[in-house]
C-alpha cells in the first residue's frame, strides 16, 4: 500500500489525539482517588500526584520517540517486543492487557460509586451498598463491551464535547474551590514513605496517555501531533490532580474524605455552601447550591469513568491485535467481525475478564494498584527499548521525534529507575520479617521486607507472561530482539552517521552492472571519500496472483541469478574500493520496491541503467524506471551506456540549458571528471538561436557564455577547469545532436520537474538518449514531495 | 464498475453473483472495501487489522474471478460514511455503475450496523445494480 493511502487512514489531528488521551486520563483516578490518597498521605498526596506525573512525563518522552519511529497499532507492547524480543514482548503484552482490564474494572467500580450515590438520593435502598455498586459496575461494563462488540459509531465531536466539558467542570471546581479559601491542616501527617507509597496507588490515573500511542497509526502527521498530544495529555491532568488534591484536602477533613465514596462531589457540595450568600438577586439555600455542585461532579464522574473504560477496552483490542500480528497470541482472537467490523472476540475476552475482576471484589484500591504495577513494568521496559533502538539503529526505525540530545541518556535512565523505584516500594513493605529471634543465635535474622498483595498479583501476572512465552510464543514468534545489535552495533551501523552519502543502484543486467556501479561509485566518491556507500538492489518480481513465498520456491533459477548478480556487485565494489551492501528482494512491483528501498535507506541518490531504446508498448522510460525517476525523493540519475570501454571518463559534456535540473547534471559531470582525474575533460555546452535583429546588448555567444558561467556557479563547480562551448543554430535539438558526437559522455538535466511519469526528462534529453551513440547521463534533483515537509517538521521538532 | 465488498462472506456472495452475470460485465471491475473511520475518535478496530482482513477479502474475489476473463482491480478506501465514500470513489474512477449484493440481516442488526445498502441506493447519483444473492453451490 502506498504512503498516500495510509495518510487517508489518519484522521486524528492534535486536538482529537489530545482529547482521547485526556479523556482516558481524567477518569476514575481524579474522582475516586482523592479519598484513598488523602487517607494514605494527607495533603502531601499532592506531591504523590506530582511525582506520578513526572514519571509519566519521562515515559511520554520515550514513548513519543518510539511511536514516531514506528507509528503502528499496539503501543508500548509493540515497541518493547520489537526492541527486546518476544520474551519481554510476552511480559509486556500480557501485562498491558491485564493492566487495562484491571484499570477498566477500577473505572467501573468508580462509576458505580458515583452513579449509585447520585441515584441514591432518590432510591434510598440502593445508595452506598457494596452490592449495588458491584451490580452497577457489572451492568455498565457489560454495556460497554456490547457497544464495542457492535461497533456503535462514536463520533469525534462527541468525544471532544465530553472531554472539554469535563475539563471545564474540573477547572470550575478548582477555581471555586480556591476562592472558598481551602485551609490545609497538617501537610504531611503520615510521613514521606507514605507519600512515596501513594505514588503507586495514584499512578493508575496516569496510564491514559498510552491510548495515544496505541492509536498511533490513526494520527495525522504523527511526527508533530503525537509527541505534542502525549506530553500535553500528561501535563494537563497532572496539574489538575494536584489542584484537586489541594482543594479537597483543604475543604474536607481527611477522615471525611476517607469515608466518602464520592469525595470530589462532597468537596464541591461543601465549598459551594459558602457561596450561597454571595449570589445576588436570588436567594439560594446553601444546601441547594451544594447539591447542585455535587450533582454536577457526579455527572462528570459518570461520564469520565465511562469514557476511560471505553478507551481501555479499545486499547486492549489493539494490544491483542499487535500480539497476534507478532504471533505471541492466537490469531483466532483477532478475527474481525463480518458484520460489525470489530475485533469482537478480543473485545469479548477483555469484557469478560473485566466483569470477573469486578465480581471478585478485589477492592478498588487493589485494582488501581495492580493496573499501576503493570504499567510501571511496561514503561520501565519502554525506556530500555529506546536505548536499545537508538544503539541498534534498525533500518526501518527512523523516529521523527527524538528526545533532545541534552536529555537523551538522562531521560530513559532516570525514567526506568523512577518506574523501578515506585514499583519496588509498591511491592515491598519495609517491615522486617523476623525469621529468628536474637535469643537463638545471638543475632536477629530477618528478611528485611515483606511482599504486598499487589506485588504478589503483579509478579504473578509477569510469571504467567513468562510461562506463556515458554509454552506458546517461543516456538512461534520470530525472535527479533535488537539487544545484541545495541550492545555491539554492527560496524556498518556504527559508521552510519547522518552525513553518509548513499547511492541506491538497482542492478538487473550482468553486462551493464559493472559500468553502472563504477559510475555510481565515481559519483559517490566525489561526495565523501571514506563513508560513501552503494546499495545494490535486485528485485524478483512476482505477479499479484501468487503469494510471495510460493513463487520464490518455484523460481529457484531466478533466485540463483539474483545471487550471482549481487555477488558480482560485491566483487566489483571491492575492486573499486567502495562500501557496498546488497539487497535481494522479492516483490510485486520493482518500481515501488526500489522507492521503498530509497526511503528506508534514506538514500541521497538513485542510479539507474537504461537501454536507451524506445519500445512501443512501454513509454520511453519503461515501467520500472518511470516511477522511480518520477517519484524518488532523492537525486535520480539515469545512464545509457555508450560503446566505449570505460564510460564516465574521457571528454564529458554538459548541456547547459536553462532547465531546473541542469545544475544537477553539471554536478554529476563534475563528479565523474573529479574521480577520473587526468583522463577526463569537462565542457559546458550551450546552444543559442541567432538573434533576429541584434537589438540586444549581448551577442548570442555572449549570452550563451554568461549562461554557462551562471550554471557553473549554481552547480557549485565554478572552481573547476571547464571549457565553454556555445553553438549558434536555428534548430537547437539538431545542433545538440551534432555536437554530442564529439564527446564521450553527455550529461543532461531533466527538463520537467513535475511528477509526470510519462516524460520525466522532456523531449531534448529523450532525443539525445535515443539518437546519440554515446554514454548519456540524465540527472534530476530531488523530487519535491510530501517527504520534504515531513522532514522539515522533524528537523524542527528534534531541535 | 465498482464493486463494494463488506466482509469475507460478502466478498464470496458478491463475486458469486457477479460471476453468474459475467457476460454483461464490460470494462474493469474495481473491488473496493471501505475502512470506516470514526473521524476524530479512536476507531472501533485497528486500521491495520482491518486492512489485513480486507486483503483477505480481495484474495477471495481474485480467486473466484480468476477463471473468468475479467480485468480486476482492488482498492481500499477510507471514510466516515461508507456509502458516501463508495459513491465518491466511483466518481473518481469514472465508474459506470455500483454493483453489490445486499447482506440482508434483521432490523435490529441493521440498526446497529447501519444499512449501507439502503444508503447506497438512496444516495448514489450513479446507476446502482443490486445483484441477488445466489445460493452457494456445493462442490461435492
Amino acid at each position: 500500500m502506498s504512503a498516500g493511502d495510509q495518510e487517508l487512514a489518519r484522521d486524528l489531528g492534535f486536538l482529537e489525539a489530545y482529547t482521547i488521551g485526556l479523556g482516558t486520563m481524567i477518569g476514575a483516578g481524579i474522582f475516586v482517588l482523592p479519598s484513598i490518597a488523602a487517607n494514605q498521605a494527607g495533603p502531601a498526596s499532592m506531591v504523590s500526584f506530582f511525582f506520578g506525573g513526572m514519571v509519566s512525563l519521562l515515559a511520554a518522552l520515550s514513548l513519543s520517540e518510539l511511536a514516531t519511529g514506528m507509528p503502528k497499532a499496539g503501543g508500548s507492547y509493540y515497541y518493547v517486543n520489537r526492541a527486546l524480543g518476544p520474551f519481554f514482548g510476552s511480559i509486556v503484552g500480557w501485562g498491558m492487557w491485564a493492566g487495562l482490564t484491571f484499570a477498566s474494572a477500577f473505572y467501573m467500580i468508580g462509576f458505580g460509586q458515583y452513579f449509585l450515590s447520585g441515584l441514591g438520593s432518590y432510591v434510598p435502598f440502593l445508595a452506598e451498598s457494596e452490592l449495588g455498586i458491584t451490580v452497577a459496575a457489572l451492568v455498565m461494563a457489560a454495556m460497554l463491551t456490547g457497544v464495542n462488540y457492535y461497533g456503535v459509531k462514536e463520533t469525534g465531536s462527541l468525544q471532544n464535547v465530553i472531554v472539554l466539558s469535563l475539563v471545564a467542570l474540573i477547572l470550575a471546581f478548582l477555581a471555586l474551590g480556591a476562592l472558598s479559601g481551602p485551609t490545609i491542616g497538617e501537610f504531611n501527617p503520615s510521613g514521606w514513605p507514605a507519600v512515596a507509597a501513594t505514588i503507586g496507588t495514584v499512578y493508575v490515573s496516569f496510564i491514559g496517555f498510552e491510548v495515544i500511542a496505541t492509536s498511533a497509526e490513526e494520527i495525522k502527521n504523527p511526527s508533530r501531533n503525537l509527541p505534542l498530544a502525549m506530553i500535553a495529555a500528561v501535563v494537563t491532568p497532572t496539574l489538575m490532580y494536584v489542584g484537586v488534591m489541594w482543594v479537597s484536602t483543604g475543604t474536607l477533613s481527611i477522615g471525611a474524605l476517607d469515608a466518602s465514596n464520592i469525595p470530589v462531589a462532597d468537596v464541591a457540595a461543601e465549598f459551594l455552601r459558602g457561596f450561597a450568600s454571595a449570589i445576588p438577586f436570588v436567594s439560594v439555600s446553601p444546601g441547594a447550591l451544594g447539591a447542585a455542585g455535587s450533582i454536577a461532579m457526579i455527572v462528570g464522574a459518570v461520564l469520565a469513568t465511562i469514557s476511560s473504560a471505553n478507551a481501555s477496552i479499545l486499547s486492549a483490542a489493539r494490544v491483542n491485535f499487535a500480539m497476534g500480528r507478532d504471533k505471541i497470541l492466537v490469531e483466532w482472537l483477532n478475527e474481525v467481525h463480518d458484520r460489525f467490523r470489530t475485533p469482537y472476540r478480543s473485545i469479548t475476552a477483555t469484557g469478560v475478564i473485566t466483569l470477573v475482576l469486578i465480581a471478585v471484589g478485589a477492592g478498588i484500591g487493589t485494582l488501581a494498584e495492580v493496573a499501576s504495577f503493570m504499567y510501571l513494568v511496561t514503561y520501565a521496559l519502554v525506556h530500555v527499548a529506546v536505548v536499545v533502538l537508538r544503539r541498534a539503529e534498525p533500518a526501518d526505525y527512523d523516529p521523527t521525534f527524538q528526545i533532545p540530545s541534552v536529555l537523551y541518556p538522562f531521560v530513559p535512565i532516570l525514567g526506568a529507575l523512577a518506574c523501578l523505584a515506585v514499583l519496588f516500594q509498591m511491592v515491598v513493605t519495609f517491615e522486617p520479617m523476623v525469621l529468628l529471634g536474637e535469643g537463638v543465635v545471638g543475632v536477629e535474622i530477618a528478611l528485611p521486607f515483606t511482599l504486598s498483595v499487589v506485588g504478589i498479583i503483579g509478579i504473578g501476572i509477569i510469571v504467567a507472561g513468562i510461562a506463556w512465552y515458554y509454552t506458546y510464543a517461543r516456538d512461534r514468534a520470530p525472535s527479533q530482539s535488537l539487544v545484541g545489535d545495541a550492545i555491539a552495533p554492527e560496524p556498518a551501523a556504527a559508521a552510519d552517521s547522518e552525513g553518509r552519502y548513499r547511492v541506491v543502484v538497482p542492478v538487473a543486467n550482468p553486462e551493464t552492472e559493472r559500468d553502472l556501479l563504477r559510475m555510481a561509485a565515481a559519483s559517490a566518491h566525489a561526495h565523501e571519500d571514506d563513508n560513501a556507500e552503494l546499495i545494490a538492489v535486485n528485485v524478483i518480481e512476482v505477479p499479484q496472483q501468487t503469494s510471495l513465498s510460493q513463487d520464490v520456491a518455484f523460481e529457484e533459477e531466478r533466485v540463483e541469478r539474483q545471487q550471482e548478480l549481487l555477488s558480482a556487485a560485491r566483487d566489483i565494489a571491492a575492486e573499486l574500493d567502495i562500501g557496498l551492501r546488497t539487497r535481494a528482494i522479492v516483490g510485486r512491483d520493482t518500481g515501488s520496491v526500489i522507492l521503498d528501498v530509497i526511503e528506508e535507506e534514506d538514500a541521497d541518490h538513485v542510479f539507474l541503467g537504461w537501454k536507451g531504446s524506445r519500445s512501443t508498448r512501454e513509454h520511453v522510460l519503461g515501467s520500472t524506471i518511470d516511477p522511480v525517476v518520477g517519484r524518488a525523493s532523492c537525486d535520480a540519475t539515469l545512464v545509457k551506456l555508450g560503446p566505449e570501454e570505460t564510460p564516465g571518463e574521457g571528454d564529458i559534456m554538459v548541456l547547459a540549458g536553462e532547465g531546473p535540473h541542469a545544475p544537477v547534471a553539471a554536478r554529476r559531470a563534475a563528479e565523474f571528471v573529479t574521480t577520473a582525474g587526468e583522463d577526463a575533460t569537462l565542457t559546458l555546452l550551450n546552444v543559442q538561436q541567432p538573434s533576429e535583429d541584434g537589438d540586444e546588448d549581448q551577442s548570442p555567444r555572449e549570452r550563451g557564455e554568461a549562461l554557462i558561467d551562471d550554471l557553473a556557479e549554481r552547480a557549485g563547480i565554478e572552481y573547476m577547469q571547464y571549457d565553454r562551448q556555445v553553438v549558434i543554430a536555428e534548430d537547437i535539438e539538431e545542433a545538440i545532436l551534432e555536437a554530442a558526437i564529439d564527446y564521450d559522455t553527455i550529461c543532461v538535466g531533466a527538463t520537467r520537474s513535475g511528477p509526470v511519469t510519462q516524460a520525466v526528462f522532456g523531449s531534448v534529453p529523450e532525443a539525445v538518449g535515443e539518437e546519440v551513440d554515446r554514454t548519456v547521463v540524465m540527472a534530476r534533483g530531488p523530487e519535491e514531495s510530501t517527504m520534504s515537509i515531513r522532514e522539515a517538521i522533524a528537523r524542527r521538532l528534534s531541535v | 464498475m465498482i464493486v463494494p465488498v463488506a466482509s469475507k462472506d460478502d466478498a464470496r456472495a458478491t463475486t458469486r453473483a457477479l460471476a453468474s452475470h459475467v457476460d454483461s460485465v464490460a470494462g474493469t471491475v474495481v473491488a473496493v472495501h471501505v475502512i470506516e473511520k470514526a473521524g476524530g475518535a479512536p476507531d472501533k478496530a485497528s486500521v491495520e487489522q482491518r486492512e489485513r482482513d480486507t486483503e483477505e477479502m480481495f484474495d477471495i474475489v481474485r480467486a473466484q474471478l480468476e477463471e473468468y476473463d475479467v480485468d480486476l482491480e482492488t482498492e481500499i478506501l477510507y471514510g466516515t460514511d461508507v456509502a458516501e465514500t463508495i459513491v465518491e470513489a466511483a466518481h473518481e474512477m469514472d465508474a459506470s455503475s455500483i454493483v453489490f449484493t445486499p447482506r440482508g440481516g434483521s432490523r435490529w442488526i441493521r440498526l446497529l450496523a447501519g444499512d449501507v445498502a439502503l444508503s447506497l441506493i438512496s444516495e448514489s447519483d450513479l446507476p446502482v445494480v443490486v445483484l441477488p444473492d445466489e445460493p452457494e453451490v456445493e462442490d461435492g
